[in-house]
Order: structure tokens, then sequence, then C-alpha cells
């Protein structure tokens, strides 16, 4: 009897109470404060793609049709919240998959639990290289966390490319004092070195959340003579660092991560962000029927006038149509096989920021890229413009056209990049 | 190292400490007649911003909107005053400490989910191009944000002074029962500074929004160095907050640029614990004489 | 015995439910919950000894949690070290950085104290996020939990550890806060002035119990650690704090129950409220509680409208949104605050405080009884009054800026006396006692005791020196009971050192601290009121109090001021009788006064002081007729203070 009680009460605060003939997925990130612009644009794009989802009835399992069912749970950005909730969705018996998480800490302290229990999780729409290495690094034989996002290796690769095409020798490293700038940082000055040390960088500068006075960093950088910033960080702050360039009359362009092209970045720099430039996944720019059909349907059901940041909401979106591909093969809701079938996704996806043709292949602690959809491929070089992201060059917009409506070359297993 | 680098530093510094005095000033209205500050200041300036920001949208004139902010500042400083803060004081618990904090939770929440979770743009008809100055760029709205400062703390420390509703918060603030004593209701002098306090939250929403952005976070790493300010001048200093507020700006400023920017705050925050241990009352607070 | 079972009894069960869960129940999350639940409930313990027990907010307590923590896991990742040193280490550490901050932080109280905290808490994260090398910086730091005799510690006995940890800490905190150590956290909670000069040294305890709440605070942090095995400096900042705050107060401050309360409230409270359903039951469960609660006060005009109607509206709110609102975990902060709302002003108390009162009505729990009184003879022998010079003041001087408040005063009290100083308001009676008792400097002068100089503008060492004083201004421990408010003063009887009072082995000098205590209540015929809290009790029994807690001193010369202030006349009569009766164990008196009576009946000398000069000094009936004495009063004020006069004055 006792027992029982106990029992009972523990799992009625541990599971919904909810059960039956659906595909339960859980949409995690942070869904308020700082990072809540990105944690919410990614859930909301999942929402949407679920709703289009059961919509048409639900995802074919087998023999029936299921539809899809949300967990939701904000992480606050908070690495205990992340491994509580981690914790939590560990235990739930049938959950097919978790989509989500924007910080890199909480991955590190969340994700282990998971892949403890072997719960397929998809990384979206961030999250520094960590949150992937961990896993190489421990060298486990079996992953079941897969990224679905650009990974910084590429975006600081393209970053450093970008600097060095443009013919600059002096650069600036700017860089947010949480996990993703810091480790932003280490990825660019790690290319800066591979890439033959083309760059010198003359100065070394951090902010913090929340700073709005960046003149002292901007100083440094401008009397060591850098020629472009080379910068990693989320939001505000990055508009912070143009309009402080602008006061004191420094002309050097920002070249940085996917977070330039962010709402909260593009508007509050208004003309002093022109020229920016930053490696883009999707683009806010209707060139295929397809992401015109995501734009409009995201600006109607969230009653937005624009997404706060397109690049999480197209990832969150495309993110579940992978996921429900994967249960769709798998013919099961059992997160493990859904893991599998992930690994080994025979018919392309359509989704909006690319047609995804074998985007996953099987876990080698030696190549995280096994776990990485992103190629440098579906990436291209965006540039602020009067306020909206446009193609770097007009040869991406048409590559990139290509690839969202036929299907990426497939991936040759094991091949490292 | 290079003069006008270091003015350079010294001046935007200080220009932005003037907005940690004004919201400092905020915590001084309140604490003169309550001994009690609001928490939630932070929160106060926050959504007062975005309503602010919501009159603009709907077409009010710039000029126009700011009596509107302000007035929403000040309804919702009363807010606090009525749920937080009186109760407490009645009782003469601490309990308005964890209640402002609460309250100004609550408002957090609130906004986020009304006004969006994201940092968006304030417009302002003031320029923000830089204007050269003895060898210092600072810019138009930097300045406007300076005069606006100078400008409100100006008008209500003549309040205080040359009218007799100002006399009365005097009165309240130097010694609350000999107030009551005399006929002045200590009640309504209190909610009068949570008002002004609320209105003064307002005006620094309005007047640090073109520069921080408009979102629900904005004010959280301003409002522990406005209320560092406050506790540092004095919490009965009055114009002190200036003088330690631009100070405070220029060290941080210079510190990011001689120690690294990650060290920022440091100079600043050991500064402030030998402060107070030297002058426990703030730098420019009365002494206390102890008395049994 | 009764009593104590039922304490105990609740105690063990609550924790023997707590351990047996893993053993039933195999759900990571609820034990992850669980884990989490018993660190916070140190954590939160130690909080309480400054927010409850010093009632200073305490922004640090989070930078403490990290240290321990950054602590622990260097420990293990960069020294190898077990999980045993860890702990021990992460302490350490915050036993010594608390103390450290103490230094500066104790001389401040109120808002400047919590500055002075956030401060400290501020640094230790730029500190933690700039020390790359060390720390790895905003990377974070990962660790794994090393094993412990060579078992590898599974979920379920890393929870069985972090429980009997807490256990461990719990007994512990109870038996110091039940002895001296305890009393004298709230003593200078209660009045920091009189706990100084009681001999109980402020600043020590300051710093002692700071030092002590943080030390728990490191040692939560080394169990966050191995808990999470993932360590960002991000994770310790102002948010956490504040969670951490409500906490202590939601549970009820001053309390371990409260502590260990607040922490399942901050664990499970946001977990729980991600589930719709669950949030439904809160909301209405709460609605209803709210409405009946806020009735009943109503009717019985316990409460405040205000106090009653909140809460209600509060959880109305949060009953209507729910209905409206389409995504409860948008919202969860707002209703995480209107929750607390409620709870905070509902129950002012916190939901222990409620709580305890509410099971004190429905079990009657009796107070332990009390031992016998002990005998006057051993407490305080007669002493011999040889009317030797006991205290002399020589050409003392005390100015506040241009303000001669005591100007060349020089003075002579014999030992055995009863020495009488009177003069008009403002002539500087009041300042020539803070000087001798030590609360102000002397601007010029010497005091000497018994031929050797008086410690000067310390109250703490003038008390320690053989002089015990009383406020003129009540100055008791209001939440302490009468009993205690005695046995906070009490001199020469607590000898244990830390570790055994920590193991609970100083209990024999506890009731012998009680015996000594009632035998000086009895003296002042408060001894039936012993277990009277000393804010409730009537004001002449105030006044009374004051001089029993003085007489725990044990003094050599016991200085009174005004203690018939304000006291009626059946009182006054008491007033005197109770200071013979000190007078004839041989105690010198100085005795401030205004009622001439009281000063005709009682002093063998009067000095009369004006604008802090001696104007005349002799026997009462001499210095009464002295024309000087007679212009100083008549000159002043028609109200008060005419020698004789006969109404009593209040404070």
């Amino acid at each position: 009897m006792f027992k029982q009680i106990v029992q009972g009460s523990l799992l009625l605060t541990a599971l919904g109470l909810t059960a039956g003939d659906t595909v339960k997925i859980a949409l995690t990130g942070p869904f308020s404060g700082g990072s809540a612009p990105m944690g919410t644009s990614a859930r909301d794009g999942s929402k949407l793609a679920i709703a289009e989802i059961n919509a048409a009835g639900g995802i074919q399992v087998g023999g029936k049709k299921m539809k899809i069912e949300i967990v939701e749970r904000d992480d606050e950005a908070k690495n205990e919240r992340g491994a509580l909730i981690a914790q939590e969705l560990a235990a739930m018996s049938d959950l097919t998959g978790v989509i989500g998480t924007v910080n890199t800490g909480v991955c590190m302290a969340g994700d282990k639990h998971l892949q403890e229990k072997g719960i397929t999780k998809i990384i979206c729409p961030a999250a520094g290289s960590a949150s992937m290495t961990q896993w190489s690094k421990a060298g486990v034989k079996d992953c079941s966390i897969f990224r679905f996002a650009a990974h910084d290796g590429i975006q600081a690769a393209m970053v450093v490319e970008e600097a060095i095409n443009r013919k600059y020798t002096k650069v600036a490293v700017v860089f947010d004092s949480t996990n993703y700038g810091v480790s932003g940082r280490d990825d660019m000055l790690d290319q800066i070195k591979k890439q033959g040390n083309k760059l010198e960088v003359v100065a070394q500068e951090k902010f913090n959340i929340g700073d709005k006075d960046m003149t002292a960093q901007l100083l440094r950088a401008k009397s060591a003579g850098a020629q472009a910033i080379l910068i990693w960080g989320i939001g505000p702050e990055l508009a912070a660092i143009s309009n402080g360039m602008a006061k004191i009359g420094m002309k050097a362009p920002l070249i940085g991560g996917w977070t330039l092209s962010m709402s909260n970045y593009i508007d509050n720099a208004g003309k002093n962000g022109n020229g920016t430039l930053m490696p883009q996944t999707f683009i806010e720019e209707p060139i295929t029927p397809k992401a015109k059909a995501f734009i409009d349907g995201y600006h109607k059901t969230f009653k937005v006038g624009r997404i706060p940041s397109p690049v999480a909401a197209a990832q969150g979106y495309d993110a579940v149509y992978l996921m429900a591909a994967a249960v769709k093969q798998a013919g099961s809701t059992d997160t493990k096989k859904v893991k599998e079938a992930l690994e080994d996704l025979k018919e392309p996806v359509q989704g909006v920021i690319a047609t995804w043709n074998h985007p996953y292949t099987k876990w080698d602690p030696a190549d995280v890229t096994t776990h990485e959809a992103f190629r440098r491929e579906q990436t291209v070089m965006g540039m602020v413009k009067d306020g909206h992201v446009v193609f770097g060059n007009d040869a991406d917009r048409e590559r990139l056209r290509k690839s969202a409506l036929s299907a990426t070359p497939a991936k040759i297993k094991g091949k490292k990049k | 190292m290079n003069a006008s680098i270091i003015g350079q530093m010294a001046v935007s510094g200080a220009l932005m400490g003037l907005v940690y005095a004004l919201i400092a000033y905020g915590f001084q209205l309140t604490f003169a007649t309550s001994k009690s500050i609001n928490f939630g200041q932070g929160e106060l300036v926050m959504v007062s911003a975005f309503f602010s920001l919501t009159l603009l949208n709907l077409g009010v004139p710039y000029w126009a909107m700011i009596p509107g902010g302000l007035l929403f500042g000040a309804l919702m400083g009363l807010v606090v005053e009525r749920a937080g803060v009186r109760l407490a004081l009645e009782q003469k618990s601490e309990g308005w400490i964890l209640l402002t904090i609460i309250i100004g939770l609550f408002f957090f929440s609130a906004a986020e989910n009304l006004w969006g979770r994201d940092d968006r743009p304030f417009p302002t008809p003031i320029s923000a191009d830089p204007i050269h100055v003895l060898g210092v760029d600072v810019t138009r709205l930097e300045l406007a944000v300076a005069i606006g400062v100078l400008a409100i703390m100006g008008a209500i420390e003549l309040f205080k002074r040359r009218t007799l509703l100002g006399k009365a918060f005097e009165a309240v603030s130097a010694d609350r029962d000999a107030a009551e004593l005399m006929g002045i209701s200590a009640t309504r002098t209190v909610m009068l500074s949570y008002g002004l306090s609320g209105a003064v939250a307002a005006l620094a929403g309005i007047l640090v929004s073109p520069i921080t952005t408009v979102g629900p976070t904005m004010a959280s790493a301003l409002i522990l160095k406005a209320f560092s300010v406050a506790v540092v001048a004095g919490l009965d200093s009055g114009f002190g907050v200036v003088l330690i507020g631009m100070f405070l700006g220029a060290l941080e400023s210079l510190a990011s640029f001689y120690l690294g920017s990650g060290w920022r705050e440091a100079p600043g925050l050991i500064l402030l614990i030998l402060a107070l241990a030297v002058r426990p009352t703030g730098v420019f607070g009365k002494a206390v004489i102890r008395k049994v | 015995m009764r009593r104590i079972l039922l304490l105990r009894g609740a105690e063990l069960m609550v924790f023997a439910f707590l351990a047996t869960i893993p053993l039933l129940v195999v759900n990571p999350y609820a034990l992850g919950l669980l884990t989490l639940l018993a660190i916070y409930g140190i954590l939160l313990i130690g909080l309480d000894v400054t927010v409850g027990y010093l009632g200073q907010v305490n922004l640090a307590h989070v930078a403490f949690l990290g240290l321990g923590a950054y602590t622990a896991g260097l420990v293990v990742t960069k020294l190898g070290l077990g999980m045993g040193p860890a702990l021990l280490a992460a302490m350490a550490v915050g036993l010594l950085l608390g103390g450290l901050l103490a230094l500066p932080a104790l001389r401040l109280e109120g808002p400047q104290f919590a500055l002075a905290t956030l401060s400290f808490a501020a640094l230790s994260t730029t500190a933690l996020n700039e020390l790359e090398s060390l720390t790895g910086g905003a990377q974070g730091l990962s660790l794994s939990r090393p094993p412990v005799f060579g078992h590898a510690l599974t979920p379920p006995l890393f929870f069985w550890l972090c429980l009997a940890l807490l256990a461990l800490v719990w007994v512990v905190m109870r038996n110091l806060l039940a002895s001296q150590w305890g009393r004298a956290f709230e003593a200078l909670r209660d009045s920091p002035i009189a706990t100084d000069a009681m001999g109980v040294g402020t600043y020590q305890h300051k710093v002692a119990a700071f030092a002590l709440g943080s030390s728990l605070g490191g040692l939560a942090g080394g169990l966050y650690a191995f808990n999470f095995q993932y360590l960002q400096p991000q994770s310790f900042t102002y948010d956490l704090m504040i969670i951490l705050l409500l906490g202590v107060v939601l549970g009820g401050r001053k309390s371990l129950w409260g502590a260990f309360v607040g922490a399942t409230v901050i664990v499970l409270l946001p977990n729980l409220l991600s589930n719709r359903l669950l949030f439904q039951v809160f909301s209405g469960l709460g609605f209803a509680m709210a409405l009946a609660a806020g009735l009943r006060g109503l009717v019985k005009k316990t409460t405040r409208p205000f106090q009653a109607l909140a809460p209600v509206v509060a959880m109305g709110l949060l009953v209507v949104g729910g209905l409206f609102v389409e995504n409860t975990e948008d919202w969860r902060k707002a209703i995480f605050a209107l929750m607390l709302f409620s709870v905070v002003v509902g129950l002012p108390e916190g939901l222990m405080g409620f709580l305890s009162i509410f099971l004190a009505k429905l079990f009657r729990v009796p107070h332990a009884p009390l031992p016998e009184p002990s005998d006057i003879e051993a407490i305080l022998p007669p002493r011999s009054a040889d009317g030797a010079p006991l205290l002399v003041i020589e050409d003392l001087k005390r100015y506040f800026g241009g303000v001669k408040a005591v100007d060349g005063l020089s003075m002579i009290i014999r030992s055995g006396a009863i020495h009488g100083l009177i003069g008009p308001n403002g002539s500087g009676k009041s300042t020539v006692v803070n000087v001798i008792s030590g609360l102000y400097t002397p601007s010029a002068g010497r005091i000497l005791l018994r031929g050797s100089a008086l410690p000067s503008g310390s109250l703490f060492r003038v008390s320690k020196s053989g002089v015990a004083r009383t406020f003129q201004n009540l100055q008791l421990f209001g939440e302490l009971t009468a009993l205690e408010n005695v046995m906070v003063a009490l001199k020469g009887v607590y000898r244990s050192p830390l570790p055994l009072v920590l193991l609970g082995l100083a209990r024999r000098e506890e009731s012998q601290a009680q015996a000594d205590a009632l035998c000086l209540l009895d003296r002042i015929g408060l001894k039936d009121q012993a277990l009277t809290k000393a804010k409730d009790l009537t004001y002449g029994a105030q006044r009374f109090l004051e001089v029993a807690r003085a007489l725990a001193r044990k003094p050599d010369l016991l200085i009174l001021d005004e203690p018939a202030a304000g006291l009626a006349h059946p009182d006054v009569v008491q007033l005197i009788e109770i200071i013979k009766r000190v007078h004839k164990r041989g105690i010198s008196i100085l005795l401030i006064e205004h009622h001439m009576d009281v000063v005709s009946e009682l002093c063998d000398t009067v000095t009369v002081l004006d604008g802090g000069k001696v104007i005349a000094e002799g026997k009462p009936e001499e210095v009464k007729r002295h024309p000087k004495v007679v212009e100083a009063y008549l000159g002043q004020p028609p109200q008060s203070d005419l020698p004789g006069d006969p109404s009593p004055q209040p404070a």
C-alpha cells in the first residue's frame, strides 16, 4: 500500500498523465531569459512542423497513423534546470525523441542522462562544439545525441576564410564571456592556425552579457590596428559593438557566427550593421515555395511580423521532419529504433533549409561529423544590408536554391571532412 | 597611452554611469521616506520602456510619449508600493525585500509574454551620429541622456525643496514619527516616493533604450550597478549618486582597457567593498551616531 | 519526554521516508530531484544562519556554493584526490573565504551588507570565469564522481550520501543553535549593542556565524559538483541567489525544518509547474486555501484586510489565467511569482512558521521542564564593600562636533556604594554612561577601575572587565525568552569547546546555565514568566529583566540607566526593592535617575550634572537644596525634572 502511494505520487510528478497512440516528442530550450529568442524560435518552428504533420493525420508508424504529442520544457538556459529536465525526460518510458537546447552548458550538464538511457536527441538550433566532442572524447561506442546546427567548426572556418579572402591581415577577435563565445574564440584561433596563420590577431576582447558600453574593447582593437573584427556572441550585445564602432568612427566589418543574422542584432544595429558578414543556413528570403510557405506559416501562426531568429526556426522545423522520417522508417516509436533509423535515413527528407539526403551516419567516436547534419555546402555567407540578411554573393543563392529543391549529394559513409 | 583614448573611455564610461546614477536615484527616493527599496526596480525600467515603445508604435509622437511613459512608470511604482511594501512597513518587517523581488519576477514574465522575448530597437528623434568634442567622440544621444538625467534629478530636488508636498517628503525622510505628529501622512508620502521612483525608472528606461535596446533583460545588468552606486554614494546622498555613478562608469571602462575586458568589473567591486568598510553609510552618506 | 519523542520522531520519520524512496521507486528523475533536495537542504540551512539568525540579507551564499563546487571539482580533477578530501576542501574554502569576507562586511547592515555580499558574489563569478587555465572558464569544468572505497557511486548511493550529510548537518546545527552560540546569534540580531554590552562579542559571533554558514554553502557546493558533474561560473549568479533567498523565507526563517521545506519548494515547484494538470491542481488548491484562510482571518480579525485579500486575488488570477493561457510553460515564472507572493503575504513567518503554530496547537508540546534554580550564594557570592574607590573618572570629556556633551567630569564611585547621577535633560548623564560602558570613545580624560585603566570604546571589553549596564531605551533580545535573555549574559558558565557543543556534549552546562538564570529571574520576581518572550512581557517586567540580565554578568559595578523611566508607582516600589536586594550582595551601583524619590531613598552620594559639568555633589538631602541645582532645574522648560517631581517621565 505504502509502496503504491509512493510510486503513484512520484510517477504523477515525473510523468505526464497521457498515454496512448501518439509519438511523444520533447521540445526543450530556453523559453525565457536572454537566450529565449533563439529557444522560442526553434520551438515554434518545430511546433509549426508538428502542426503540419498532425494536420495531415500524423506519422505513418507501422500499420497506423500516429499524431505527435509535444512535451515542452523550459530550461531557462540554466545547466541545473537542463540536467533535471534531461533526467525527467530520461525517465519517460514512452518518449520517442528530444529536440532542442541552445546553450552548450545545458548539453554538457544534461545530455549524459539521455545518452545513458539511449534516448534520441537532436540538438537544435545551436550549442558549441563541446556538446558533441564530449562524446568523442569519452569514446562512447554508441551515441544517441545528434546535432542539427551549422557547427562552429564550419562556421569558424568560413569566417576566417572570408577574412583572408578579403585580404585582411590584422584582425581583432571579440567574443562574449559565455561558453558559446569562448568556444567560438577557440575555434576561430584554431582555424587561423589551420589556414596558415595569414591573419594576425592584434587584440582579443571579451564582453559580458548585458554590457552596453563597448568603447574600451573597441578602442583596444582600433589602436592595435584591427582591419576586421571576428566576433562570436549572441544578441543585442553584438549590436552594441556595431553602434560603438560607429561612435568612435571605426570602419571595420564584423565577421562572425550566424547569430549576427538574428533580428535583435539587425534591428538594433540599424544602418551600423550594414556589411556585417555571417555564415547562414537559412535566409528569410522566400527563395523556394517551401521557404515561402514556412515563413508565411510562421508569421501567421505565431502572430509576428518577423521571426526573432529565422535560422533557429528553420532548423527547428527541419529537425522535426527528420525525426518524423526516422519514426516512419523505424516503424516504431521506440527511441532506440528511431536512433538507428536516423543514422541511416533511406529517403531524402524535404526541409525548408535543404533536402536532407542521408544526413547522419553510424556514430564513430573518432569523427563527430557522423552525427552532424550540416555540411559546408549548406552554408553560405550572408550579409546584412538595410535591415535584411541577403546572400553575400548571388552564386550562393542559386546553389542554395538548388540544394533545397533537389537532393544533396549523399554522404559517403565514414568519410572525414 | 594616448590621452585622447583615455579621455574617450572615461567620457563614454561616465555617460553610461549617469544612467546608473538615475536608477540609483530611484532607490534613494524610496529609501528616504520608507527605508525600503524596490529590488524589482530593473523590471520597472523595463516594463516602462516596453510601454513607451508600444505608445510609439501606436503612433504617439515622441515628445507626447514621454509623459505617458512617466505616468505608467509612476503607476507601476504605486502598484509595487501597495502590493509589496506597505504591509511590510506596517508590520515593521523586512518582507518588502522578497515581495519586491517577487513582483519584479512577475513583471518580467508578463513582459516576456506580452511583448516578446526579443530585444528591439527604440526609435528616437535624436541622432546617434558622433560629434567631436575636445578630442572625444560622443553621440548626441548620449548627451541627451546626460541632460535628461540631470534635468529630472534637478526637477525633483527642486520639488522637494520648494513645494509644500516636497517639504512633507523631506519631513518624513528626516523623522517619520515626528512628521506624523505634525499631521503629515507618512503613508501618502511613501506612496508619493514610490510614484516618483517609478517615474524616474520610466525615464531611465526611455532615455537608455535607444542605446541598450528594449528587451526583458535590458535592465538586469544595469540594476546591480545602479544599486552599487546608490549604496556607495549613500542612500540619502541626493546628488552624490551622480559623482559616484560617473566615477564607476569611467572606472569600468578604464579597467576593461587596462586589465582586459573580462576583469572589467573587478576593480569597481573591490573598491566598493572597501568603500563600504571604511564608510558604511556611503561616501556621501550621513554618519550615524549610535544612540541607546 | 513526550516533546523529545514528537520532535525527534518527526525528524526520524522524514529522513527514513526519504531514505527508503530509492528502494521503492526506480525513477532517475525522482531520484535526481531528491538528491538536489538534500543538497539544497544543506545549502539553505547554511543560508539561514545569516538570513534567519543574523537577520541580514546575504547575497554571497551562491558564491560559496560555486566556490565549493569548483574547489571539489579541482581537487578531484587536478589533484586526483577522492570525494572525502574534496568535500572537506570545499568546506574549508567556504569557511576561510566566508571569514575573510565577514571582516569588512560585518561592519555593515541592511542594504550595505547586501551590497557587499553581492559584490563578493560578482567578483567570485568573474574570477571563476577569467582564471581559465585553472577553472576552464566559461567552457566549464567536467568531472566525474570518484569511487568511494572502491565502489562507484550509483545515483541511489550518492543520494544516500547527500541525505546522510544533510542529517549530520541537521544534528550538528541543532546542537549549535540550542547552545549559547545559537542564543548569541539571535541576540545580536535583536540588539547588537546589548549583545556587546553583555560580554558576548558581536564581532566574533558574526564572523563565526557567517563563516559557518559559508562552509555549509561550500559543502553543498561540493555535493553539487558531484551531482551535476559539470560546472560553469554562470550557474552561480544572482538569479539562483534570489531563488535561494526565497526558499529560506518561504520555508520559514530560523528553523531547520523551514530550510528543508524551503528547499523542497524551490526544487520541486518549478519542475512540477511544467505539467499542466499539476498546475491546475495546485492553483485550484491554492485558491481554495487562500480563500479559506483569508475569510477566517477576516472574520476573526486576526489579519489585515490586505493580508487576507491579496493572496486570494493572486491565486484567483492564477486560476482565471490558467483558463485563458494556452501554454503555461511560457508563464512559468509568473506562476511561480504569484504563488510565492501569496505565501509571503499570507504567511509572513513562512510555511514552517505557520505549520509550527498549527502543530503546536494540535499536539500541545510542553516545554522541557526547567531545573531547580541555583542558590544565589553560588551565583552572586556576597562581596566585601570596603568603601575604597572603585571607579575613578578624571577630567572626562566627550564632544560631538561642537557640542560639549561631557566637559571635564571628575567623580569617584566607592566600592559598595549606590552612587546617584542626576541632572536635567541634556546635562550629559547618558553620554557619561555611554562613555563608561564603552559605546563612545572619550575625547579626553581617564577612567580607572580599581586603579587600572578601563578599556575605552568597546562595550565588549568594558563588559569583560566587570562593569555591566542596563539601557534606558530597552535593549532586550525581544525574540528570546526572559530566561534566554539572562542566559545570554551569564558569565563563567560556558566552558565547553566548540567541537563538544557541535556533538551535543555540552548539555550539562546548558542546564547549569538554566538553573543560574532562573535564580536571577527569581530575584526580580519573573521566575514564573521565564519562558515568555521578552517582547511579550509587560513594560515593568521588561525593565526588571534588564536588571537581571546585567546581573548575570556578575559585575563589580552595575550601571542602571534610568531604570524607573516610565514605570508606574507600584513598579517603582518593586524596583527599589530589587535594587536594594542587589546592593545587599555587595555590588556597587551607579544609578542614573530622574525620580528624586528613588534617588533619595537609595543613594549614598549624588552627583549633579549640568552642561556636561559637575555642579554639585554630596548626600541627596544636601544636594537637593544646593542653589546651583535648584537653578539648573528651574531654568529648564517647565515640564520635567524638578527634583522630587512625583509624576514619572516616559522615556
